[in-house]
């Protein structure tokens, strides 16, 4: 199999190359209109096709790689060092992204696809396709260089052949991280089609804006991706590591968000081109931003420059991703500088309250903690560099900024559907925020008896301050978006005289994308509401023996036994814990602590128990070496769930906003009106 | 699997994919440019997509009169003077 995934990267490559150079030739032939033996349209039907083979070639590799994991083919040092014969079957596939040369090719596999459904589709607007797929080329022509000669993935083990692998390593060996990294990377890879049409249409100066219709589905499914991505990781960081939490601000997870933040701004301020022509250089810069981005994040996740307990591996590649970093920063900036005029405004914001000035306002707010993100990650480089000496920035400095900057964001997808377009008069602020402002102040006073007080116990509570700003403007925006549809749905009601639920689903159809928008904000919502629970975390540690108890909150735990086990696959250790609610016995858990036979490494599994309210998270911290009793650490974690359902509806409100749109038509819904007043 | 199977099945691979990508195209790809007037009525349909946008949002009574009626003005403008530009290059 080694050979034959070798042959098929080396064929993949020589087949990516053709398809850029011929790709880029034709398209200096067509544009400078000089005479060639080879008509330029000919040329790039080889270069497409050429594009369709190496993505062929680059399947034949992944299919070698998957099929040496699945047959433990320890010959090859990738198989050797990231499967093992007991590894069960799931995260034998998984393996292809586990390590680093498997994620690359995984990557370029990708892409391949991307590309290829790009090229099924080409006749809509030759000529944009054609920019658009030769700049894809480009990307898919590195990634296979560096696969070729940098971080080949079929390299040969030496010496005397080993009976069995290392396996995989145990914070992967978890069912998250079989669709995880898989997610991450479909955005990471996605945002490349949006950045390449972007460049194509800025390089070919296409008139008029049809090229972010044309890549809206991929920029939003992109999008989708990474933020389920993203949710799955902190799921993951929260039920694997075991520290009670869900973000730590380490730097991968950083390099996930930082694309995740100027995609959302590109995704919003795109908007503005769309509708008025306005923006247009800003939305370039945004998109390459975060095509960069997703480079810096694979190359943070792959390249080993940072430390990280994500970063499952580690070595040189970090230098070819810079260089290639910096041809694109040229590339584009060398394009801008030469094509600026096409990116002027055809029209400007006419009113600081306005839709377009809150789109802006939240536009800069995304880049702004995008920028201290990149600044506290590259901050220990930077560092090391400048003065010798790596400093790390922990997450109080991420915390410092990143939430008040969240909850002005979470202001803003309240206000923002609320304004209308060009300019607002006094009135009309009036008028739509009136309901929102009286939330506002009603859950203030609600937190505040209920016992929510930043200056409790003579001093200022941070946590708490934060947390009833954050319950406050949740419900203000709640009712913000309640509001504004159910006045739309008014209208509808008013039109087709059909109860509210059908003029409902009607106005959500006539314009998905503004209502999948508003769900997608609901979810940030419910988002935000879990992440501010953290204000109330609550945790306890002890020993216990036999019978032995512990109470954490509400629940009480009662050690019922503990014992150990093993598989072909690890060892373990684990509690059998009686949990009581106020008194009644309601469940059991039983947290454990695995050590993986292949690699002798550690790994704890926590127990949790979820409801809306809270999750009880039992840890087994390990036994104590003079009693063998186990040590539990229990934490009672408020309104964790309420992000994992804010994912759930961020999840719907694009599903949502991808929908056709129905074209509403006053008339024919008056007709369906007296249709239905007739049958009654 | 044998690295020389590997081999033979790796040559197939380019040889499929080599005709596969030069093989000649009986119908030669067109280009499919776009003219002045698609990008015209592309504006003049976006126009129109706010013009509707706004008659929505004043019916469910987001906007005071005098101020739908200065937006409406505005877009009724924007959409005249493309369509009076539109009709001039068809024209032309």
């Amino acid at each position: 199999m080694a050979t034959l995934g070798s042959f098929s990267l080396l064929i993949a490559l020589a087949f990516a190359a053709y398809n850029f150079f011929a790709g880029a030739m034709a398209l200096w032939l067509a544009a400078s209109g000089r005479p060639a033996r080879v008509a330029p349209e000919r040329l790039a039907t080889t270069a497409r096709r050429a594009g369709i083979a190496a993505f062929a070639a680059v399947t034949a590799a992944s299919f070698a790689l998957v099929w040496a994991a699945f047959t433990n083919d320890f010959s090859i040092t990738y198989i050797a060092e990231h499967s093992n014969r007991a590894l069960p079957g799931a995260y034998k596939f998984a393996a292809l992204w586990s390590g680093q040369e498997g994620s690359l090719l995984f990557w370029a596999w990708l892409l391949g696809l991307f590309s290829f459904i790009l090229n099924l589709r080409y006749k809509q607007d030759t000529t944009l396709y054609a920019y658009a797929g030769t700049i894809m080329a480009s990307v898919e022509l590195f990634f296979l260089v560096v696969l070729n000669f940098n971080a080949p993935p079929f390299s040969l083990l030496t010496g005397t052949p080993i009976p069995d692998g290392n396996g995989l390593n145990p914070l992967l060996q978890y069912w998250e991280m079989v669709i995880h990294p898989p997610m991450l990377y479909l955005g990471y890879v996605g945002f490349t089609v949006p950045f390449a049409f972007a460049l194509g249409a800025l390089i070919m100066r296409y008139p008029g804006e049809r090229w972010i219709g044309i890549t809206r589905v991929w920029t939003l499914v992109s999008w989708l991706l990474l933020t389920i991505g993203i949710f799955l990781g902190m799921h993951w960081a929260y039920a694997v590591l075991g520290w009670g939490g869900y973000w730590g601000w380490d730097p991968v997870e950083n390099a996930s968000l930082m694309p995740w933040l100027t995609g959302t701004a590109f995704l919003h301020s795109v908007m503005m081109q769309e509708r008025r022509g306005m923006m247009k250089g800003w939305n370039m810069l945004l998109i390459f931003s975060t095509f960069l981005l997703t480079l810096l994040g694979t190359m943070l996740t792959r390249g080993g420059l940072v430390s990280s307990v994500h970063a499952f591996a580690e070595s040189s590649i970090g230098y070819w991703f810079m260089v290639f970093m910096g041809i694109v920063i040229l590339v584009c900036a060398y394009a801008y500088i030469r094509n600026r005029k096409y990116l002027e405004s055809e029209n400007h914001i006419e009113a600081l309250v306005s839709r377009e000035a809150s789109f802006l306002f939240s536009n800069l707010v995304l880049l702004l903690i995008c920028f201290l993100i990149l600044w506290g990650t590259l901050y220990p480089i930077l560092s090391e560099v400048v003065e010798g000496a790596k400093v790390t920035i922990g997450a109080p400095f991420y915390n410092r900024i990143a939430v008040p900057i969240g909850l002005f964001l979470l202001m803003m997808t309240g206000v923002g559907p609320l304004l209308p377009w060009r300019s607002t008069s006094f009135k009309t602020i009036r008028r739509n925020f009136v309901l929102p402002v009286i939330a506002l102040w009603v859950t203030v006073i609600a937190c505040l008896v209920a016992g929510v007080r930043p200056w409790a116990e003579g001093k200022f509570q941070g946590g708490d301050f934060y947390a009833l700003v954050g319950f406050s403007l949740a419900a203000a925006v709640l009712v913000a978006i309640l509001s504004e549809f159910l006045r739309g749905a008014r209208v509808i009601v008013k039109l087709t005289r059909r109860n509210i639920f059908f003029s409902s689903w009607t106005l959500i159809r006539s314009n998905t994308r503004r209502y999948g928008g508003y769900l997608v904000h609901i979810g940030v919502v419910a988002a935000i509401l879990g992440l501010c629970g953290a204000a109330f975390n609550k945790t306890t540690e002890s020993e216990l023996g036999l019978n032995d108890k512990m109470s954490v909150g509400p629940y009480t735990l009662v050690c019922s036994g503990f014992t150990q086990d093993s598989n072909e696959n690890y060892d373990t250790e684990y509690a059998m814990l009686d949990v009581s609610y106020h008194g009644k016995q309601v469940f059991q858990l039983a947290p454990e602590r695995r050590v993986y036979l292949a690699s002798g490494q550690p790994q704890t599994m926590v127990a949790i128990h979820s409801v809306l309210f809270w999750d009880l998270y039992v840890v087994y911290e390990g036994a104590n070496p003079d009693t063998g009793q186990p040590i539990i650490k229990a934490f009672l974690n408020p309104l964790v769930s309420w992000i994992w359902v804010g994912m759930l509806i961020i999840v719907l409100g694009t599903l949502l906003a991808l929908l056709p749109t129905l074209k509403l038509n006053g008339r024919a819904l008056a007709a369906g009106a007296k249709k239905s007043d007739g049958g009654n | 699997m044998p690295p020389t199977l590997g081999l033979i099945l790796g040559f197939l691979l380019l040889i499929v994919l080599f005709l596969y990508t030069f093989w000649p195209e009986k119908t030669a790809t067109g280009s499919n440019e776009k003219s002045e007037i698609d990008y015209l009525v592309e504006r003049r349909e976006q126009i129109e997509e706010n013009l509707r946008d706004l008659n929505f949002e004043n019916s469910a009574g987001k906007f005071p009169a005098e101020e739908y009626e200065k937006q409406r003005g505005i877009l009724d403008g924007e959409a005249a003077k493309l369509t009076a530009e539109i009709a001039r290059l068809k024209q032309a």
